[in-house]
């Protein structure tokens, strides 16, 4: 595991480079990105080779007899690792010049700092084998993305994100904490090699516990709060890699503590199968909801975590159920998405960051026709936003389609897992439509039609670093698209690390399915282009003019006129009544007169709604009681000391 | 393989003739005589002899989608079983393909109608893509039943030699369930009332011809293409589900094919000449009914095959 650790050395030494130069902007943001770089590459080609060559690494450090490291890395760990260094490469990339007018080079050093940390961290948590590496590593990467999420700590919505991110990772953190706590009293060791002799009760109980703490990570619902506010806080190139690859630790979590427990109950697979449709579903309404193009990208987050944990569950449901091409299609498919997620996710927040950091807003309402000025990054929004729909011939589609394909294979099953795959592949369907609805939202209220306020008139693009690494991810959503079989057979190899029962996974049926997608994209892309082709000669000496667009005889139109994202969205948020409360103040107009009125509409998410009376006031009731504790008395606290140390002296 | 090319391009090139049809019928019931059978053809020629008028707010996206809806239902035609022979390509999983190709093609004609930052089309769009949500899980719902019958997710599986006619022998009448839910799918997808109006000017009531209201010449020739073949797609599996029967007599086949299309056309012609659209807040409704068709059809054929 030499070159995993050179790796993470490289990406630290950047990180404390920009830190000791500080007060040079250009040589510690260039230094730090070079050094970033320079590690993610490494890693990223280690990581690979490991995959393709289907090996495991281990590497452990002792340390006075108390601190004992364990490092391991088979095949998931290093397709999780393949993914989080290729993100955190493209988001150092892009960092180098969307930082570049940032207030404060220290400030921005700081960030890097912290940058290079998280990324550590991640990539430790991936490879953690034992419960200590794994919960200082948990705890490093919650800790970095805090202090990353508070980059501009002026403004009060930034420091109300960092402080309900804080809350949310580590009460999940507990979670997984008091679970890792209850396993060593079963085993007597730290390592995750004794997991499977629980008792089954205990093992069920875990998996639930360690769902509700991973799944607080990952973003599923009602866990997910902290999402919509975290993201939009934290610079765009810092959201890419949260929403990227952050909340895949918690799935790489998930897919661990199931290998581990060895546990084929059935049960697993409903939970995970129904938590990721309400995920799913839930998390696009509400993105069709916002007015902020990064809150709707990190409830478009959530909507992915639901999809790749309805590929988890069907997984699961086909190892309990015994048919292992289902649990083949549902795993692979889920770790296929994990990495098309990374890809085109960090590619869309890349482009918002673009948008926000030349126009200097966030409101969807504001912006318009940004398509004819900004053509690179409008451009790898498209290419971005057709991936995430799912549709051929880019990389969401292959995904998907594994998973489908898994999900009709428990058609043939009976009764309740018959019941969870309909749900499941209704699931998809659904998501995948509503998808489409939101994403053509914001391209069409973003980057086409007319500028609706100044602050998106006239704005080009700029940064040769940011569109370079727009341009990578795009370039990759579209090969992986048309050619999925490389990187289709990473995923399978991650899939045999999984600890299934079946020995080893031949490639072969599934090249067929993948060579299938290929030929699919190919008639696609050929037909598009005869059809432009003859196009293009029915146009040969035709007379072509522009014009004004036709306002059906209005004569004064004005761009305000223009379809917006809320009534865009209106009718499909109002179909989910329900779960997506609509909120509209709107005073009435009085007398006979024209006067001056305001209208504002809000879509509510009910778990956040929940979480005020639900949560928070009972926990504040309780701990105002306790508040006599704290009398301020210092004879008091030395008496808590004094009581503290006789009370442990009954235990040692 | 050249008997499945021919019957393509049979297909693209007779699609515009199927929609006259309506027309026809239409006519029928106002007690008129109606354009001729080849007004469609009329139009394409004329529509491709003219020039284009560009909006100033358009960009290249605006030039993609009609090329894109195109593509994509010719596409969808090359996976389907004509006449119950074999399609130009089919491999286990291409009803999805298809599926999500179509999806693409709506893709871009929203796109395209977002482009021109004009209210009424962003109306269309709004529209579009709403209603297809609920169609796309009714699909999905025919999909998981015709997979409980047969096991495969092809066309050619479903449509082609006695595939169509073993639907029957398995599922029997809960199929008919299947159909009147395809049917409701077909005039969703194809804007036809109840749904949507192509007849009618007004932007309140429209869905698909709003979203195309600035195209012009050759392009709006691509997209009238596109909406043909696409309605011709969507006949042709209810044409091969209505009359699944197999004969011995090769021009049989085709025969019967273009009667079962001949029903399905006579059938939109009537219900757009005798029912008023719905008003547009019914309409998920509407789509809603398929659904529960297909839901419960599949139900019935669980308890049937157990």
């Amino acid at each position: 595991m030499i070159h995993f650790f050179v790796a993470i050395s490289l990406i630290l030494a950047g990180g404390v480079l920009s830190l000791v130069t500080a007060r040079h902007h250009l040589f510690s943001r260039a230094g730090a990105v070079i050094l970033i770089s320079a590690g993610c590459v490494w890693g990223l080609v280690d990581a690979v080779a490991a995959l393709t060559g289907s090996v495991t690494h281990t590497a452990s450090f002792q340390y006075l007899n108390l601190f004992f490291l364990a490092f391991e890395m088979d095949a998931l760990s290093a397709f999780f690792l393949g993914v989080i260094f290729l993100v955190c490469l493209m988001a150092a990339v892009y960092s180098f010049h969307y930082t570049e007018d940032d207030t404060g080079s220290v400030r921005t050093a700081v960030t890097a700092f912290f940058f290079s940390l998280l990324a550590v961290s991640m990539a430790m948590v991936v490879t953690a084998a034992n419960i200590i590496t794994f919960m200082l590593s948990w705890e490093l990467m919650s800790l970095s993305s805090f202090f990353l999420v508070i980059h501009r700590y002026e403004q009060k919505e930034n420091q109300y994100a960092g402080f309900l991110y804080f809350v949310f990772s580590h009460v999940g953190a507990m979670f997984i904490f008091a679970r890792f706590g209850v396993i060593y009293k079963f085993t007597g060791s730290f390592g995750f090699t004794d997991v499977h002799t629980l008792t089954e009760g205990a093992k069920i109980l875990a998996f639930v516990l360690f769902f509700i703490g991973f799944g607080s990570k990952a973003g599923v619902f009602p866990f997910h709060v902290w999402l919509p506010h975290a993201h939009p806080a934290a610079p765009s190139h810092i959201s890419a890699v949260m929403s990227g690859v952050m909340i895949k630790t918690g799935i790489y979590g998930i897919l661990r503590i199931y290998s581990l427990l060895e546990l084929p109950a059935p049960v697993f697979g409903y939970l995970v199968v129904g938590a990721g449709v309400v995920s799913g579903i839930l998390g696009v309404v509400y993105a069709l909801g916002q007015t902020d193009i990064k809150r709707l990208l990190a409830y478009s987050s959530v909507e992915n975590v639901g999809i790749i944990l309805i590929g988890t569950g069907l997984g699961m449901i086909g190892v309990a159920s015994r048919n292992p091409l289902m649990a083949v299609l549902g795993f692979s498919g889920a770790l296929f998405h994990v990495l098309n997620h990374a890809l085109f996710k960090s590619l869309l927040f890349m482009g918002a960051g673009m948008v926000v950091h030349q126009t200097g807003t966030r409101s969807m309402d504001a912006l318009g026709g940004l398509l004819k000025t900004m053509k690179i990054t409008g451009s790898a929004f498209i290419i971005g936003s057709l991936s995430i729909c799912g549709l051929p011939p880019f990389n969401g589609f292959a995904g998907e389609l594994v998973m489908y394909l898994g999900g009709f294979q428990g058609i043939t099953l009976d009764k309740i897992p018959f019941a969870v795959s309909v749900a499941a592949i209704i699931g998809l369907a659904v998501i995948g439509g509503l998808a489409l609805a939101c994403f053509t939202r914001v391209l069409g209220i973003v980057f086409q039609g007319e500028p609706r306020t100044g602050a998106a008139r006239n704005k080009t693009e700029s940064g040769t670093t940011m569109q370079t690494a727009m341009g990578v991810l795009a370039a990759a959503c579209v090969i992986i698209g048309v050619f999925p079989g490389w990187f289709f057979n990473l995923s399978l190899s991650a899939v045999g690390a999984l600890n299934l029962g079946y020995a080893r996974i031949p490639m072969a049926p599934f090249a067929q399915m993948t060579g299938d997608i290929t030929a699919g994209a190919f008639v696609i892309l050929v037909l598009v282009l005869v059809v432009a082709g003859v196009r293009s000669w029915f146009y040969r000496a035709k007379p072509v003019s522009r014009s004004g667009t036709w306002g059906c005889g209005f004569t004064q139109p004005t761009v305000k006129m223009q379809y917006t994202g809320t009534s865009y969205a209106f009718d499909i948020v109002r179909f989910f009544r329900p779960a997506a409360p609509l909120e509209e103040l709107h005073p009435p107009v009085a007398g006979r007169f024209p006067v001056a009125t305001r209208y504002e509409s809000r879509v509510h998410d009910i778990a956040e709604r929940c979480m005020k009376p639900g949560v928070v006031r009972p926990v504040q009731f309780l701990f105002d009681r306790l508040r006599w504790i704290q009398h301020g008395d210092i004879h008091l606290y030395i008496g808590y000391i004094l009581l503290a140390i006789v009370l442990l002296l009954f235990f040692i | 393989m050249f008997e499945s090319i021919f019957l393509w391009l049979g297909a693209v090139l007779t699609a515009p003739f199927f929609s006259a049809v309506i027309l026809k019928v239409k006519a029928f019931f106002g007690g008129k005589k109606g354009p001729p059978l080849l007004i469609n053809y009329y139009t394409l020629i004329k529509l491709i002899k003219k020039g284009s008028v560009y909006s100033t707010s358009t960009t290249a996206v605006f030039k993609l989608g009609p090329v894109v809806s195109c593509a994509t239902a010719l596409a969808a035609l090359l996976f389907l079983p004509i006449a119950g022979r074999m399609p130009v390509i089919s491999f286990n999983g291409d009803v999805i393909l298809v599926l999500y190709l179509l999806g693409l093609g709506r893709f871009f004609t929203i796109a395209a109608a977002m482009d021109t930052a004009s209210p009424f089309e962003g109306m269309g769009a709004a529209r579009e893509a709403f209603f297809p949500i609920i169609c796309e899980a009714a699909m999905f719902m025919t999909l998981i039943f015709f997979y409980h019958m047969t096991g495969e997710l092809s066309f050619a599986a479903y449509f082609s030699g006695d595939g169509t006619l073993a639907l029957w022998q398995i599922a029997g009448p809960s199929l008919l369930f299947i159909v009147i839910a395809f049917f409701i799918i077909l005039l969703t997808e194809n804007a036809r009332v109840p749904v949507d109006d192509p007849a009618t000017h007004l932007e309140l009531t429209m869905i698909h011809e709003v979203m195309v209201l600035d195209h012009s010449g050759p392009d709006f020739a691509l997209i009238e293409l596109g909406a043909f073949c696409k309605l011709f797609f969507y006949a042709a599996i209810l044409s091969g589900l209505i009359l699944p029967f197999e004969s011995g007599f090769t021009g049989m086949g085709l025969l019967l094919f273009v009667a079962g299309l001949g029903i399905v056309y006579l059938v939109v012609g009537v219900i757009e000449s005798v029912i008023a659209r719905y008003r547009m807040d019914k309409v998920p409704q509407f789509v809603l009914t398929s659904f529960a068709l297909a839901f419960f059809a599949t139900i019935i054929t669980l308890e049937l095959m157990q």
